[in-house]
């Protein structure tokens, strides 16, 4: 793309407040995405924490380290800290560092929203983990709160819907001002056809946080007030249902899923042209996709229930519905092969989780076609194949996306370069850890392991030996991912305003570290 | 710059269509990008998920049948 950039008038792009209160009232996209970063990485690793304490307790049979309450809250507490606390904001903070810079605005339509949808987020996070403090403990009804658990429970589970509330309400306001951003202050000439497609597909997300979010709001409410003010929504006693919570909570938490993989998708159709030298194999229907995957996420959310029971109508429609959609997510895998297949690639560490991006999330997105098929669902439905599963998606889908995205721009952000060498080593222990994990979780629930326990039978011994090893190697290597990003923003070697010899869109064209303030004079791309 | 003509209802559809498997020709994309509005677009693709639910409705009555 050709790009006309006006390089004069840029004398006091570093002039910036200092000190705290430059975070606190900073409206600047780059400060609040650097915040949305940091602050994902920080429960990321509380939310590792937990998961490290779940596999220390699951290492042998027995109960050896955590009473069965406390390991509940801590797989409840896992859940809802990742899904909210790390991978979104994470996304979000991708979204404010690079949409403006890629679409050629100066920054975010609503800046002083976007401070502000930053910042509910600590308080959120406060709620979550304060609420292991409290008397009757932490939420323990699983990340899903299904009642009557969770109507049961003590003020740690009201904690947990004002988190949930001031999450969503900061994830409705980032979309917001995400949509406002790309719609209304693209530079001229960046027509729709034109974006990178990690702008179109947070476009798309930010259309499908707008439709859910308020959702997933309506129904903590409703659990909210049966909990406290005597209503009986979810109360079968009261002439409730709880199978209700059920279908509203999914279709929140499908589309939720999507959520979680369509940035993700964005990130690896930006770096593997980049490493391949080629421009993406079929842009527009990357596109076309990304949109038809949104649609039909709003279809399928009964696969999460097949057991419940529905009439056979029900359950084979979600089925095929379900089946369906591996056609548009296999079309951006071809797409995605194809971009290599005869470019001219390296192989640097935003390649390389790329790369094992594709290959673990096919298998998270085939073992997901097979969960869609009624008669094997109802069989490994609670059991370990299904968290080995969804972990396929959001950790090697996902979140591998996010450390990609991080090591690809990190150049860009802090105008240093990262510790090749050591990048590859992180690379390397991160693919070997997680598939020592949760490989031989397929096995487990193959053979009936149920998931949310912290004992199970003797014939789960050894596999689960494996997967606690795993595990506490993933999560050590990901503080050494810590010490890599720490390292590269002190130490790191200089980087050139565009370190990637393939990169083709407008942020390379904007000097290393990106100016505090960018493109206040829009580029014009031709 | 010159208002270029509307999309025809067809085009549409076809677009909509294309767009649920995943795929497009270039050419119509280039002409799709030119002549449907945002609008067309949004209303034709609730329309075509309406269609996708029915049709697969259809499909599971006549399996059950």
């Amino acid at each position: 793309m050709a790009v006309v950039q006006d390089v004069h008038g840029h004398g006091h792009d570093d002039h910036h407040p200092t000190g705290i209160m430059r975070w606190v009232c900073t409206t600047n996209h780059k400060d609040i995405g650097t915040m949305y970063l940091w602050f994902s990485f920080a429960m990321f690793l509380v939310g590792g924490f937990l998961a490290m304490g779940i596999r220390a307790e699951l290492f042998m049979p027995g109960i050896q380290i955590l009473e069965p309450e406390l390991f509940n809250s801590f797989t409840t507490l896992h859940g809802l800290i990742m899904v909210f606390g790390a991978i979104m904001p994470a996304f979000v903070g991708l979204a404010n560092w690079q949409v403006p810079m890629m679409i050629g605005a100066p920054d975010m339509a609503f800046a002083r929203m976007n401070n502000w949808s930053f910042w509910i987020l600590p308080v959120a996070a406060t709620l979550l983990v304060s609420s292991f403090f409290v008397p009757g403990g932490a939420a323990a009804g699983g990340w899903t709160f299904y009642p009557p658990l969770s109507t049961q429970g003590g003020m740690g589970v009201d904690m947990m819907i004002f988190a949930v509330h001031l999450l969503g309400a900061s994830s409705i306001m980032g979309a917001i001002n995400i949509i406002t951003t790309i719609l209304n202050m693209r530079a001229p000439g960046m027509t729709l056809m034109k974006m990178p497609l990690f702008v179109w597909t947070w476009l798309i997300t930010a259309y499908l946080l707008v439709l859910v979010m308020p959702v997933l709001a309506g129904t903590v409410t409703m659990l909210l007030t049966d909990r406290n003010f005597g209503t009986s929504f979810f109360n079968a006693a009261g002439g409730g249902d709880p199978v209700l919570f059920q279908h509203i909570f999914w279709f929140f938490g499908h589309p939720e899923v999507y959520i979680m993989i369509l940035p993700a998708f964005g990130v690896v159709s930006e770096i593997i042209p980049t490493f391949s030298r080629k421009p993406l194999f079929g842009y527009s229907s990357m596109v076309y996709a990304t949109a038809s995957i949104a649609i039909l996420s709003c279809v399928v959310w009964a696969h999460h229930m097949f057991t419940v029971g529905m009439p056979s109508v029900g359950q084979l429609f979600f089925m095929y519905a379900t089946m369906l959609i591996a056609v548009p997510t296999g079309v951006k895998v071809f797409n995605w092969t194809a971009t290599m297949w005869r470019g001219s690639m390296t192989f640097e560490v935003p390649m390389l989780f790329s790369i094992g991006f594709i290959f673990l999330f096919v298998i998270g997105g085939f073992s997901g076609v097979i969960c869609a098929i009624v008669p094997i669902d109802i069989q490994v439905q609670e059991t370990y194949y299904v968290i080995a599963h969804f972990h396929y998606v959001l950790v090697s889908g996902a979140l591998f996306a996010i450390f990609g995205a991080v090591y690809y721009w990190l150049p860009k952000w802090c105008g240093r370069m990262y510790d090749e060498k050591l990048g590859k080593w992180h690379f390397w222990l991160s693919m070997f850890f997680f598939n020592l994990t949760f490989f031989v979780q397929h096995f487990l629930g193959l053979a009936g392991m149920p998931r949310r326990v912290p004992d199970y039978a003797l014939q789960f011994a050894d596999f689960n030996m494996v997967s606690s090893i795993g595990g506490f190697g993933f999560g050590l290597t990901q503080l050494f991912f810590l010490y890599i990003v720490i390292k590269c923003i002190r130490s790191g070697e200089k980087a050139a305003d565009k370190p990637w010899e393939g990169g083709t869109t407008l942020e390379w064209t904007l000097p290393s570290p990106a100016p505090y303030h960018s493109f206040e004079t829009p580029p014009t791309i031709k | 710059m010159q208002k270029s003509e509307k999309a025809s209802l067809w085009q549409v559809v076809k677009a909509v269509f294309w767009s649920f498997v995943g795929i497009r020709k270039k050419s119509d994309l280039e002409k799709d990008a030119e002549m449907i509005q945002p609008s067309q677009v949004v209303i034709g693709g609730l329309i075509g998920g309406l269609f996708f639910v029915v049709s697969i409705l259809l499909v599971v009555k006549w399996v059950t049948s």
